[in-house]
């Protein structure tokens, strides 16, 4: 031993000072802190405003937003427009990643500041907002449109062209 | 023969297999003696995570070591596959769970590779200062995990009221304490709250206050830390490089290899902070690397809040992040290595590859190579010199 | 009334009633130590140690204990079953009957031998064997392992553990444990830890290591083999290996309080209460009892070569070099001695 404890020694100086220093437990639940505003928490649906859209379905990575779909004049101007008679957020799928707050064009979905999600059966965390249930355990697929082909903002780095008889002719 | 001469015997030889360096054959089969086969499970308090460690052992001496990893594995890269480009940052932040912001400004640097967007300044110099509270908010537990492996059960409870408090910064900022979602393709979402610089003043002051008692003066010079953690795990330049190990496992060598610094990203070029190098490659130097980085950190965000321009914080990407065909590469200086992101794109609105290189999972050869004649509880340590993190090496 | 307290000078009945109460003071303080432990704990990381059940948590031991007795014992199906349920009984044994030695107030001593100093070593020294049969019995890598670690560190700490206690045999010239609480002064520079200060270090640091504490703690490794020894034990069976642990570690203190730091003296004689001095004596082992998870809480644990080489390398070399300067002394000045 080349040192005979002072290193221990200061280290047990630390730990005594921490120990008549002020305790940093926030004893939940009789304390409940102000939580940001930007705090992203539970969603909820504002079902006046929802033109069934289907972007929030789309975009969601994990699948969690199911809507059913109709046509319906909702608002008495003569027209059926898509109308959401169906509409579940399955929490026990969410990940708060807000991917649907920002891609929805009416703002009416949003976080709201609740995130104690409990239930005592799975299916009890999948919350309907529509007038019908819809089944949260069918997977919605919603389509993502592939397969077409972008013009061209930056030429394509690594992809070399094949020289053509075209290229040969001129 | 113990200890630091049988280790010494076999200092550097990368050619041997392990289990020939340690008792020699004809002794083994004249005596009779066998080799433990023990298994230090994916179930285990302080394995980093879920990580397999198949160990043979010549009484407490570990004779080979085999991690095998898997065990969280959540087939990241082949989601990716399927999701629009915007819809994989949120996938990213959960890979090494202790940088979120580094995985997504990896990924966003690999997809602004392929577009043609600019990105606004004060967009860069917040994206910096949020990945430099998430260095802190690593290096800090790292620490404290180190020593939980070591038997102190106080440093990490310290470290992670570090962490807490570097969490409720960034729920202000972000509106998640964990999963962030914030670095997006061409900018960041959305621009700090008015009160977030002073904050982040008024945090940075406190940690400098005692940053010094809590995570120095409790270790550094404690003798048992010391004569755990010295000569531990001993890698010399050449076999870190060899195995392709990067961030503070391999600046503990002595190598200076810094991305920040030798392939430059946003605004590093532009703020004044040092490559910290140590030159002996043990557990004790990983300790001083990690350190001087946190107070390296704590200097780049003093930096950045007071060079901070203002100005918009997204670029415009279009409408639709749709990108030509191409591939697109960015790397960012994660608190554990190199991380790399490769998008390969074929024209479509999601990506045809994307990979991940993460840096845990490339230094967890280390185990295998560097743990073969040490003793048993000397694997702890060596995994806190690596310090992987296991959404890191499974994805 | 009389004829209860004629009975209690009969002398086995007298031996038994106050064993018995002895006994149920060590059960009952193996249960709250385990509170002040967590409590303790809990401070030094800035929160809270257990306060939800009872007035600040002073009720959780009766929740353990509880819990505890309504936990399945869950044995390996490999496991030799006898040694390995005849474990903590061994574990617990030797730990209890320490006590039976310790000398609470003047004439308060359960069993006043003149050989109490040898007794106490020789029933320490069992205590390796709960250890071995621990993880002999449970039959996995991991307890063996920690069984192996347990046994080498337990015999090893034995011999500085002995040798520091020979200064203070030739100081007080008796075995007898009572003997030596009286000869230390009742004033605190006249007790045994000043004159015999790396003794008394030593002391303090063998015992920590007989008891498997932090920084000793390896053989119940619990980052690299999650419980060593005790990894298969469950309900009350690991329960009973806690108690054990946790009265050796009383024990430990008490016996470093007597041979120390003076036993039931008050630290200066104007504080003397007589027939009460048990509070002093209790005061001094809950102190050392503090310092021993005070230590916990702060350094990281040894490994085992390291262990080894702070037994055999360091402190027995100082006990025996003090054992010089000690007889030396005692030559040159004779009236240091008994």
């Amino acid at each position: 031993m080349p040192q005979l404890g002072q290193g221990i020694l200061k280290g047990m100086g630390v730990t005594l000072q921490h120990l008549f220093g002020q305790k940093i437990t926030r004893q939940y639940p009789e304390y409940k802190r102000d939580l940001p505003e930007r705090s992203r928490g539970m969603l909820t649906v504002d079902m006046d405003r929802c033109i069934a859209c289907l972007q929030c379905m789309r975009i969601c990575p994990d699948h969690c937003i199911s809507i059913e779909q109709t046509k319906r004049d909702a608002d008495g101007s003569g027209k059926p427009k898509p109308y959401p008679v169906g509409f579940v957020i399955d929490d026990s799928r969410c990940m708060y990643c807000s991917l649907c707050v920002e891609v929805c064009p009416v703002n009416c979905i949003y976080h709201t500041e609740e995130f104690e999600a409990q239930a005592y059966n799975r299916l009890e965390l999948a919350r309907q907002f529509g007038e019908r249930p819809v089944d949260p355990r069918v997977d919605p697929k919603p389509t993502v449109k592939k397969k077409k082909k972008a013009t061209a903002k930056k030429a394509p780095r690594t992809v070399e062209r094949a020289v053509t008889e075209k290229d040969d002719a001129a | 023969m113990l200890g630091e001469e049988r280790r010494a015997e076999h200092e550097g030889a990368l050619t041997e297999p392990p289990s020939s360096r340690l008792v020699s054959p004809d002794i083994r089969d004249e005596f009779g003696l066998e080799t433990i086969d023990m298994n230090m499970g994916p179930q285990h308090p302080a394995m980093h995570g879920l990580l397999r460690l198949i160990l043979e052992l010549d009484g407490e001496t570990v004779v080979r070591c085999d991690p095998v990893m898997g065990y969280l594995h959540r087939c990241q890269e082949k989601i990716a596959e399927n999701r629009m480009y915007p819809a994989v940052i949120p996938m990213t932040d959960r890979l090494d769970y202790f940088a979120n912001m580094h995985n997504e400004h990896g990924y966003c640097l690999a997809v602004e590779d392929l577009l043609d967007v600019e990105i606004p300044p004060r967009a860069e110099y917040i994206r910096v200062l949020m990945c430099e509270l998430m260095r802190l908010a690593s290096h800090i537990p790292s620490i404290g995990f180190l020593m939980l492996e070591l038997g102190a059960f106080t440093p990490i409870l310290y470290a992670f009221r570090e962490r807490e408090r570097i969490q409720s910064i960034f729920e202000a900022v972000t509106g998640a304490r964990m999963m962030f979602h914030y670095i997006r393709i061409g900018g960041v979402k959305a621009d700090l709250p008015p009160d977030i610089p002073q904050k982040i003043w008024d945090y940075i002051e406190s940690l400098e206050a005692h940053f010094q008692r809590d995570f120095v003066d409790l270790i550094q010079d404690n003798e048992i830390f010391i004569s755990r953690t010295r000569n531990v795990g001993k890698m010399s330049q050449e076999q870190a490089v060899e195995m392709g190990v990067t961030g503070p496992a391999l600046r503990c060598t002595g190598v200076d290899f810094d991305v920040r610094l030798d392939y430059p990203y946003s605004v590093y070029p532009e703020l004044q902070f040092e490559v910290i190098t140590d030159t002996a490659g043990d557990v004790e130097a990983s300790y001083r690397v990690r350190i001087a980085e946190c107070l390296q950190s704590i200097q780049i965000i003093k930096q950045c809040l007071e060079q901070m321009p203002e100005g918009e914080v997204l670029g415009d990407t279009g409408r639709r992040i749709r990108p030509a065909e191409g591939e697109g590469f960015g790397r960012v200086e994660s608190p554990r290595g190199e991380y790399a992101v490769h998008v390969v794109s074929d024209g479509s609105d999601t990506p045809y590859r994307v990979h991940y290189r993460d840096p845990s999972f490339c230094n967890m050869q280390l185990l295998q190579e560097i743990v073969p004649g040490h003793y048993l509880p000397d694997i702890m340590p060596i995994m806190g010199l690596i310090d992987p993190v296991s959404g890191g090496w499974d994805k | 009334m009389q004829t209860v307290l004629n009975l209690l000078e009969v002398e086995p009945i007298r031996l038994l009633i106050s064993f018995g109460a002895v006994l149920f003071l060590v059960l009952n303080l193996a249960a709250i130590l385990t509170m002040a432990e967590r409590k303790v704990s809990g401070y030094i990381h800035l929160r809270y140690g257990p306060n939800r059940v009872g007035p600040r948590g002073l009720l959780q031991p009766a929740a353990d204990v509880f819990k505890l007795f309504t936990k399945e014992n869950v044995s390996p199906g490999r496991s030799d079953l006898w040694v390995f349920l005849g474990a903590p009984i061994a574990m617990f044994i030797p730990a209890a009957l320490v006590w039976l030695v310790v000398p609470f107030a003047p004439d308060a001593v359960v069993a006043d031998l003149n050989v109490a100093i040898l007794f106490f070593v020789a029933i320490t020294s069992i205590g390796a064997l709960g250890v071995v049969m621990a993880g002999y019995g449970s039959r996995s890598a991991f307890s063996l392992l920690g069984a192996l670690r347990g046994a080498a560190q337990m015999i090893s700490y034995e011999v500085p553990l002995i040798l520091s206690l020979l200064g203070v045999v030739m100081l007080t010239g008796s075995l007898s444990l009572v003997d030596v609480v009286q000869a230390q002064g009742d004033t605190i520079w006249t007790w045994y830890f000043l004159p015999q200060l790396p003794m008394f270090i030593t002391f303090y640091i063998s015992g920590i290591a007989e008891v498997k504490r932090v920084p000793f703690d390896l053989p119940e490794g619990e980052s690299e083999i999650v419980g060593g020894f005790m990894i298969e034990y469950s309900g009350m069976t690991w329960a009973l290996i806690q108690a054990a642990e946790f009265a050796s570690m009383a024990v430990i203190s008490a016996i470093t309080v007597t041979l120390f730091l003076g036993g039931w003296q008050p630290p200066l004689p104007f504080l003397d209460l007589g027939p009460f001095n048990w509070v002093w004596f209790g005061i001094k082992t809950a102190l050392i009892m503090f310092t021993f998870q005070w230590i916990r809480w702060s350094v990281p644990r040894l490994r085992m070569d390291q262990l080894m080489d702070l037994g055999w390398k360091v402190l027995v070399p100082m006990t025996l070099i003090w054992l010089f300067v000690t007889a030396g002394l005692m030559l040159l000045f004779p009236s240091l001695g008994a």
